[in-house]
């Protein structure tokens, strides 16, 4: 481990650290463009000089691509070295556009901070400035060439870590051009990327511009909802709306990026026709008007039918805590049926899968991209959870062999896998005995665990789960015996369900007597159910998913819960016209048009004190009670053997 | 289009490649001696031959300077406005050139005989101020000389 001398502090790092990082790892940012810890070292910016006093090498150099040594002294403060960043600087601002204003990356933008910070201040350069045309990108990211200070980040992400071949660099010299080969939208599936990696604003998220600053978002740390792979990402909402989703650093999950789907796909959360008010009957009442006629229905029901006709139901992109309490009510209902799952076979599969990898030999996305030899069984990776294809390729770069079992080619959509597979029939055909760090894949639909028998110790799985918390409600029938709905129904006995956060199909809810729903969805409950409760929204609430490797990660909420103040409907000015003013509204009220809405695990509390008089137990007792301090930023936690074990 | 024949000959320099990208300049060069220039339609040609996207062809296309990305008229003439030749004072070789040919840098003489672009250092600084018409090389230009040289090349 060298060890060396940076501003006189003694730093000791691993072999092969940068001067940059081994700095960085004592608190002191050398500012850097064209430097990013997840891509290869290109050297292109020259920002990130520092003078070397003493050791192997002296004078100015580069300290992204200068591996530390023993011996080094380094200075970032030197005359010398501010000199040259200074004037690095000053070189990339000559062509820059003079308008941080009008540009949407203002306030977040690494080219700000360093000019700043570079000490930059005053244009000496009277010359003309290149200028270049933008192309269409597509609806997802806007093109601003004129910003580009050439650092090769986006080139970099989108060809070699990405494998993307539809955007690169043209021209040489002053004329270098980051863009496509004609307009057109990006074809990866990763290019939302562009937006978090561009130090400069060149790439911006098209489906929020110029909606705010960064300065005005609410956000936090939070989980992808699309898949079971649980990247980390953050919402940033304004006004009750969420504008962008930003990728989240988790080096054990996502790494740095997160796909298209986590960032653009924001239609669920901002859905103006979201339910949104507490109703009985149809009838908008108040929350708390809701949530008691909801336990006298519920204690009548199971007073003339029964608690074995009541279904409390949850699903898989429930929180845990929520699923932990809703348990708790079902606890104080004998013979009530508690669902996690609709369908028999998925919960049948959740479970076995958590069941049959053995404790430690799940492997995360980082061990996905450390692997060697990689079989992937028959699945569609871009459509199921395009940041595992991701993961792989980085494997698949690093030299992994990739194998795809695939029985019967015609399903499957090689082309847009960004590695190159093997193809072979069987899994017994893929040489997993060579394999030091080998792993199998498969996706959320393979079913055939008694095929993995034949799979060498030491080789590790991906078994993806179909929902962000499969994993976890899997764990949760398991412990606390649920039946899956459509099971329960079919004894014939369910004349009544209270629908947590689930999407039922309508037919299991034919010939109820009693259905009641809570959720934050627009998926068609509210309006059949006799009681209905909004709820708050994944980003606007706390909770825990359990992603496909049993990684138990913790969301915080971004924001209020409320209608987004674009568009808010004309009663909320007090005035029934139709167009509102672009105002916010001014009457008073204590909580924000259309925010009266609890979290899920909030509400079950509410509804169990409501119907025993005691207040809910704590959710992370028992079993559960190491879950109770899990990191929001930090790498999440892997569950303990205990809570896997059945 | 370009004939079978010249297909399976570049088909041939791409298999005794390396890496196909390796050959990519050749495939470029005959495709441009073929069309005149490297035409759209030549890029994608190019890129099906080299197994790379369109996008992959314009990158490598765009980074040489002889490869003409779009039409030239007549002969090209290449003039070195690199270091060397800059302190031998390419400027006015420059200057006469535009003059001479009445053209803007990188554009056609009227006459449709030539186009003039500059260029980066050809390896002849020892001769400095320099220039390249079609594949003939000049050097120690003076606007005599050029004037001269242009009534040759005409
Ligand atoms: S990219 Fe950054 S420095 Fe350039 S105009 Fe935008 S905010 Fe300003
Ligand atoms: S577009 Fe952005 S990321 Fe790409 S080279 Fe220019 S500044 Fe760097
Ligand atoms: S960050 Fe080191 S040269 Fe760009
Ligand atoms: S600088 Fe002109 S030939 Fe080298």
């Amino acid at each position: 481990m060298p060890k060396l001398i940076i501003d006189d502090i003694e730093v000791e790092v691993p072999a092969g650290t940068s001067v940059l990082e081994a700095a960085r790892s004592v608190g002191i940012t050398i500012p850097h463009f064209c430097y990013h810890p997840a891509l290869a070292i290109a050297a292109a910016c020259r920002l990130c000089a520092v003078k070397m006093l003493d050791g192997p090498v002296k004078g100015i150099q580069m300290s992204c691509a200068l591996p530390a040594q023993d011996g080094m002294v380094v200075s970032t403060t030197d005359p010398d070295a501010l000199k040259m960043r200074k004037l690095v600087i000053e070189w990339l601002m000559i062509n820059h556009p003079h308008d941080c204003p009008v540009c949407d990356e203002g306030g977040e933008c690494l080219l700000q901070d360093f000019t700043i910070a570079g000490g930059h201040g005053i244009r000496r350069y009277q010359g003309k400035k290149r200028t270049h045309v933008n192309q269409y990108l597509g609806e997802g990211i806007y093109h601003e060439m004129n910003r580009c200070i050439q650092c090769y980040r986006c080139v970099r992400f989108y060809q070699e870590y990405a494998g993307g071949t539809d955007f690169g660099v043209t021209g040489c010299a002053g004329r270098v051009y980051f863009g496509r080969f004609d307009d057109g939208p990006l074809e990866s599936p990763f290019s939302g990327n562009l937006v978090d990696i561009c130090p400069t604003g060149v790439f911006t998220d098209k489906t929020g511009r110029f909606r705010a600053r960064y300065w005005d978002y609410q956000y936090a740390p939070s989980i992808c909802p699309h898949c079971s792979a649980g990247c980390n990402l953050s919402p940033q909402a304004y006004h009750r709306e969420v504008i962008k989703i930003v990728a989240r650093r988790n080096d054990e999950v996502n790494g740095w990026f997160i796909c298209d789907r986590a960032r653009f796909d924001k239609s669920d959360l901002n859905d103006p026709l979201r339910p949104r008010q507490a109703l009985v009957d149809g009838s908008p009442v108040e929350w708390e008007a809701a949530l008691n006629a909801l336990a006298t229905r519920l204690r009548e029901f199971v007073q003339s039918h029964g608690a074995d006709s009541l279904a409390l139901v949850g699903s898989t992109r429930l929180s845990l805590e929520a699923g932990i309490l809703l348990a708790e009510l079902a606890a104080r209902y004998k013979g009530v049926r508690l669902c996690y799952f609709i369908d028999p076979a998925e919960a049948q599969l959740s479970l076995s899968k958590v069941e049959w990898v053995p404790a430690g030999m799940a492997a995360s996305q980082a061990e996905l991209r450390e692997a060697d030899f990689i079989a992937i069984l028959p699945c569609d990776l871009m459509e199921e959870s395009p940041m595992i294809a991701l993961a792989i390729r980085q494997a698949f770069v690093k030299g992994a062999k990739v194998y795809l079992v695939a029985p019967h080619l015609t399903a499957l959509n090689l082309e847009r896998l960004p590695f190159q597979v093997q193809v072979v029939p069987e899994l017994a055909d893929v040489p997993l005995g060579e394999a030091k760090r080998g792993i199998v894949v498969a996706g959320a639909g393979f079913a055939d665990l008694k095929g993995l028998e034949a799979v060498p110790t030491g080789v590790k799985f991906v078994l993806l789960q179909p929902g962000p918390n499969s994993f976890g409600a899997a764990l949760l029938a398991r412990e606390y015996r649920a039946v899956p709905l459509r099971e329960a129904i079919a004894s014939g006995k369910v004349k009544g369900i209270l629908a947590l956060e689930t999407d039922l199909p309508e037919e299991l809810r034919q010939g109820l007597t009693f259905f009641a729903a809570a959720d934050w969805r627009n998926n068609g409950a509210a309006e059949p159910a006799s009681v209905f409760l909004p709820t708050s929204a994944w980003a606007e609430t706390g909770g825990t998913w359990i992603n496909y490797e049993g990684r138990a990660q913790r969301y915080r909420q971004a924001y209020k819960t409320g209608l987004p103040l674009r568009g808010l409907p004309a009663r909320y000015y007090g005035s029934q016209e139709a167009e509102p003013p672009a105002h916010p509204p001014r009457v008073h009220r204590a909580v924000a048009p259309g925010g009266d809405t609890r979290s899920a695990w909030m509400l079950v509390a509410e509804l169990i004190f409501k119907l025993t008089g005691e207040p809910a137990a704590e959710p992370y007792a028992g079993k559960w009670a190491p879950l109770k301090h899990i990191d929001p930023e930090g790498p999440g936690m892997r569950l303990p053997a205990e809570l896997l074990a059945g | 289009m370009i004939s079978e024949q010249l297909k399976k000959s570049l088909q041939q320099r791409v298999e005794t490649a390396i890496t196909p990208r390796e050959a990519a300049v050749d495939v470029m060069k005959e495709l441009q001696r073929h069309y005149g220039w490297l035409t759209d339609e030549a890029v994608g040609e190019a890129g099906e031959l080299l197994g790379l996207s369109p996008l992959q062809v314009e990158e490598l296309a765009t980074f040489y300077e002889k490869i003409y990305r779009r039409p030239v008229t007549g002969k090209l003439i290449q003039v070195c406005d690199s270091i060397s030749c800059w302190s031998g004072c390419c400027d006015g070789i420059i200057e006469h050139l535009k003059k001479r040919l009445d053209v803007e840098l990188g554009g056609s003489s009227a006459d449709g005989k030539f186009t003039l672009v500059p260029c980066c250092c050809l390896g002849r600084c020892g001769d400095a101020p320099v220039m390249v018409i079609g594949e003939t090389f000049y050097g120690n230009l003076t606007p005599e000389k050029v004037d001269q040289i242009l009534e040759k090349e005409r």
